[in-house]
């Protein structure tokens, strides 16, 4: 059946296809929509006998599949590049223990970054724990790929990491899938008790020898074996390509598994090495400078490229028979000189007269995302500088760079790839991300801000969609390192300035994932910070995933959720206050009440999510109240106020007036508490402020609740487990359209 | 190769229209690819949908569309249609809804940022380009009349037998008040519309509707479906 998916819909069907028993990960852009579909898949009963689970972190899940594997189930983990970070303590010693069925770890790196804190490369993260990496080109290899892991990984019981990056995660075409999967019946033996499941330091060193001979087979297998080397490609092209009766350029497109084995076109001396998506960037750039060549009477120097699918371990047979008689290479890969470095590497154990050109010389960038253009720039560059002739010609002209030397293709390229003459002249408004209009942040940080006037204070923030309250006017977070840090910043901050106050800022999602042990050392090393919980009922920043605290689980039950409180409660903070962040009187006392107690305090901001909310009526200004102060847009920037300076009232006169944007507004009246002259109007926190007296908790008679399952939020659960369980052919995609209003749910 | 990029607004709703041509290229049995962006900058931050469909067969490679080469921008927000600006083949087609989202840091600034004239430089600029691109004909025209081979550059490679970018505003707030309250979550369909009517890609509104049927939920089918129509009426 051929269906339009994205990337990561479509690797989810690939690990269905091939049997896949147990998927797990944690959310984080951009690899969340695979274990999301996985869940939509089995929900709608087109994949069967799959669990499928968000764990409450990466370490969690993928501590949780190891166990699955020895069992011989296969497994699939999912994370963003820094999610491995977290999961690296199980994944180093996994790897020595190995494992029983496959054991594939989905880590979507992010070039740029778009949405991430590093710009790590997990291949670098393959070679130091030793563990297998294949890297696609596109979507459609990387739907291969996902399928190739899991033989790969029982070939040799190890785990293997499949390394989308976000280009490939986040891009769509069709795909043929199969309507109905059926996990792999796990075998019949079950888990066998071995002494190679414990690891002592003498297994390790036994392991240590296992790892580095299977590392060996697996480059032979990468550059031989028909299974794997299919993801390495060489191609021909340039002006003396063999043309096989087709034209240099279709030449390119001609490139097969085949071609590993005899790379033709014995003229070339100038070679092209990429990796991952710089590969369909590099063919395009080619095809590009092809046509722009041929069309001003040039032509591109007869090349060699060589793409590598499987960088680690480097298929060095594959790359000695492309090498062959090449002088200079130039490699285009995204983050780390991987590929570059295995090159030298190569270079340098065989002997070759071979110059290396990449990010170590300066001949590509350095870091951040590689671009067709950007590609294509350098490619030039590259051609000219190795072409004698050019060179020549250059110094003759006393041209510093080939761009100002006419009849370069440097100047080719900078004259027709990528530009097109048009010149917009103005300012552009600047967006950067911020907070939703509605969003219950906005009310935490602000009360938070304002409880804290007067005092020297640093706010320690986290990741999650709360980073954003460190933009103006809110200004309320003043650190961010990675999940769960502020927790625990916040107590170095008190050893050395004490005299200072301190707030960590924690997501509900992130409080379960990686919060915990940082509290628990606060109570114990007796640190007086403030933990302010920011509860709005699901993980929000990545797309609204459930977590312990909501009770939702990918399987469709609904569990007993975690009880925030009960587990502060636990770890002996002696004061957990609560408010309500749209009611701000309410806000301003608990948050007082929380940052004047001596000792670590806790307050836990209640209000879902906006973007699980139906949104209120928009908020009205009096154009005969409103003054133009802008004390609604100066206190809390929400994207529903603007000012236009043309408005004139009785109030404001020539100041001009704020505006609502009824399109943007979601009504939760934050602003209406604000406004000093009473010009808003409109309801208070969908559906009146909360109590302005100081609520706090009182331990629970009941702790283990053996009741009733409680609903934590009637409408966010609701809303997550439709989610969850979706239509038959509703994708991630399409939910994520509905998020964007496209729908119309 | 067809290079269509949808440009606005996190939450205006470019998946939905990149997901309707790829249908329709799908529809035509042409490979496609499309891009997105997802994550941080969907909160309130500025976001494009990349379409690349192989109609003459071609592989597609990337799935993002180079600089220059887009034959149809297709921007929801006119602040973003000069942002996406640089993306326009020379022959391309500019639409644009011309009514302004305002970023919290205008107003934090005290600038906001008028829709009006972002659309008159935009006019400006295409103007220029396509005055540019007349004189250079004319010159073309002017060697040819003497016997001598034209210059390669002569031959503009935009978009076949289109040489000169075309703009087309849309005045988005009056098309909404025409076709009723509820309206402006069609704008993407309403914009999409408008710009396959100009006739510059091989694409019909009959293979847009058609790709419409799919991919939209049933009970909105019939909205879009108006909207498109109107659009494309009002524009075409």
């Amino acid at each position: 059946m051929k269906k339009f998916l994205m990337g990561n819909e479509a690797f989810a069907h690939a690990a269905l296809e091939a049997g896949v028993n147990v998927v797990a990960g944690y959310p984080g852009t951009p690899s969340s929509e695979v274990v999301e579909t996985v869940a939509k898949l089995r929900a709608s009963g087109v994949a069967e006998g799959v669990h499928v689970e968000w764990s409450t972190n990466e370490k969690a899940a993928l501590e949780m599949l190891a166990g699955a594997s020895y069992c011989g189930a296969r497994v699939l983990f999912t994370c963003k590049q820094v999610g491995l970070n977290v999961a690296s303590d199980a994944l180093m010693s996994l790897n020595y223990v190995g494992v029983r069925g496959g054991c594939v770890l989905f880590v979507a790196d992010d070039p740029g970054p778009i949405s991430s804190q590093t710009e790590q490369d997990t291949r670098r993260f393959g070679s130091f724990s030793k563990v297998p990496v294949l890297d696609p080109a596109t979507p459609d290899e990387a739907f291969a790929m996902m399928k190739a892991a899991f033989d790969l990984s029982e070939r040799y019981g190890a785990p293997v990491i499949v390394r989308p990056t976000t280009r490939i995660c986040h891009a769509s075409t069709f795909f043929e899938v199969e309507e109905h999967t059926v996990a792999r019946p796990l075998p019949g033996d079950g888990f066998q008790k071995d002494p190679k499941w414990v690891i002592f330091p003498k297994r390790a060193y036994e392991g240590h020898g296992e790892i580095n001979r299977r590392l060996s087979r697996m480059a032979w297998d990468f550059a031989n074996d028909p299974a794997f080397a299919r993801f390495n490609h060489i191609y021909n092209g340039g002006e003396t390509a063999p043309r096989r009766g087709v034209s240099p350029s279709d030449s390119l497109a001609a490139g097969s598994a085949s071609d590993v084995r005899h790379p033709s076109g014995a003229l070339s001396h100038v070679g092209i090495v990429t990796g991952g998506v710089s590969t369909a960037y590099t063919r395009e750039a080619l095809a590009l400078m092809e046509r722009a060549a041929a069309a001003a009477g040039l032509a591109l120097p007869p090349y060699r490229l060589l793409a590598v699918g499987t960088p680690y371990p480097f298929p060095a047979e594959t790359a000695a028979a492309f090498a062959e008689g090449l002088t200079d290479v130039i490699v285009f890969e995204e983050l780390d000189s991987v590929l570059e470095e295995e090159m030298l590497k190569l270079a340098g154990a065989r002997g070759l007269n071979l110059r290396v050109h990449g990010k170590l010389t300066g001949a590509t960038d350095d870091r951040g995302e590689n671009t067709t253009e950007g590609i294509a720039g350098r490619l030039a560059r590259f051609f000219d500088r190795t072409n004698s002739a050019n060179l020549a010609k250059l110094e003759e002209q006393r041209a510093e760079d080939f761009a100002d030397h006419p009849g370069s293709l440097a100047a080719l390229v900078a004259s027709t790839i990528g530009q097109n003459d048009l010149h917009y002249e103005g300012p552009l408004p600047v967006r950067p991300p911020v907070l939703c209009a509605g969003c219950p942040h906005r009310g935490s940080f602000y009360a938070v801000k304002q409880a804290l006037k007067g005092r020297e204070a640093v706010l320690c923030g986290d990741i999650g969609c709360y980073t954003l309250g460190n933009a103006q006017p809110l200004d309320a977070v003043d650190t961010c390192l990675c999940m769960g840090a502020g927790i625990t910043m916040a107590q170095g901050f008190a050893v050395a300035e004490p005299r200072k106050k301190q707030v960590a800022f924690v997501g509900d999602s992130t409080f379960f994932a990686s919060a915990l042990t940082g509290i628990a050392n606060a109570v114990y090393n007796g640190h007086d910070v403030t933990f302010v919980i920011l509860d709005n009922a699901t993980t929000a920043m990545t797309g609204s995933q459930p977590h312990p605290g909501t009770g939702a689980t990918l399987m469709g039950e609904r569990r007993r959720p975690i009880v925030i409180e009960e587990v502060l409660h636990g770890l002996g903070i002696q004061h957990i206050g609560f408010a309500n962040p749209h009611s701000l009187e309410g806000s301003l006392a608990a948050a007082r009440a929380a940052i004047d107690f001596e000792g670590p305090s806790a307050l836990i901001f209640r209000a879902p999510c906006i973007q699980l909310k139906k949104p209120d009526a928009p908020v009205v200004i009096d154009a005969e109240k409103c003054t133009g102060c802008k004390k609604c847009i100066t206190s809390v920037g929400c994207p529903g106020i603007g000012f236009d300076a043309g408005r004139r009232g009785p109030a404001s006169r020539e100041r001009g007036q704020a505006f609502i944007d009824a399109s943007l507004c979601n009504g939760c009246g934050l602003c209406t508490q604000l406004c000093p002259f009473g010009a808003i109007e409109g309801t208070v926190g969908f559906g009146g402020p909360g109590q302005a007296e100081v609520a706090t908790y009182r331990p629970d008679p009941d702790p283990f609740q053996t009741g009733e399952i409680p609903l934590v939020n009637d409408e966010g659960n609701a809303l997550q487990e439709t989610e969850v369980k979706g239509e038959p052919d509703e994708t991630p995609g399409q939910a994520l359209g509905k998020a964007e209003g496209v729908c119309h749910d | 190769m067809i290079n269509v990029l949808l440009a606005g607004v996190g939450g205006q709703g470019t998946v939905l229209a990149a997901k309707v041509l790829a249908q329709a290229a799908a529809a035509r049995g042409w490979q496609v690819r499309t891009a997105e962006t997802i994550g941080m900058a969907q909160r309130g931050g500025n976001v494009t949908s990349h379409v690349r469909m192989g109609d003459g067969g071609e592989e597609v490679f990337s799935s993002l569309i180079t600089p220059s080469t887009a034959d149809m921008v297709i921007a929801l927000e006119p602040g973003e249609a000069a942002r996406a600006l640089p993306y326009l083949a020379p022959g391309g087609v500019l639409v644009t809804a011309t009514t302004a989202i305002q970023p919290v840091t205008a107003a934090l600034a005290s600038q906001p940022y008028r829709a009006a004239e972002v659309v008159a430089n935009l006019a400006n600029s295409l103007q220029a380009q396509a005055l540019a691109e007349a004189a250079k004909a004319s010159e073309a025209e002017a060697v040819r009349a003497t016997g001598e081979a034209a210059p390669a550059d002569a031959q503009a490679p935009g978009v076949e037998g289109y040489p000169v970018p075309l703009f087309v505003p849309v005045d988005d707030a009056a098309l909404e008040h025409e076709l009723g309250p509820g309206s402006r979550k069609s704008l993407n369909m309403m914009l999409l519309a408008v710009a396959v009517a100009q006739n510059r890609v091989p694409l019909t509104l009959s293979e847009v509707k058609a790709a419409v049927e799919v991919c939209v939920k049933p009970q909105f089918v019939a909205m879009n479906l108006e909207a498109i129509d109107h659009a494309a009426q009002a524009y075409g």
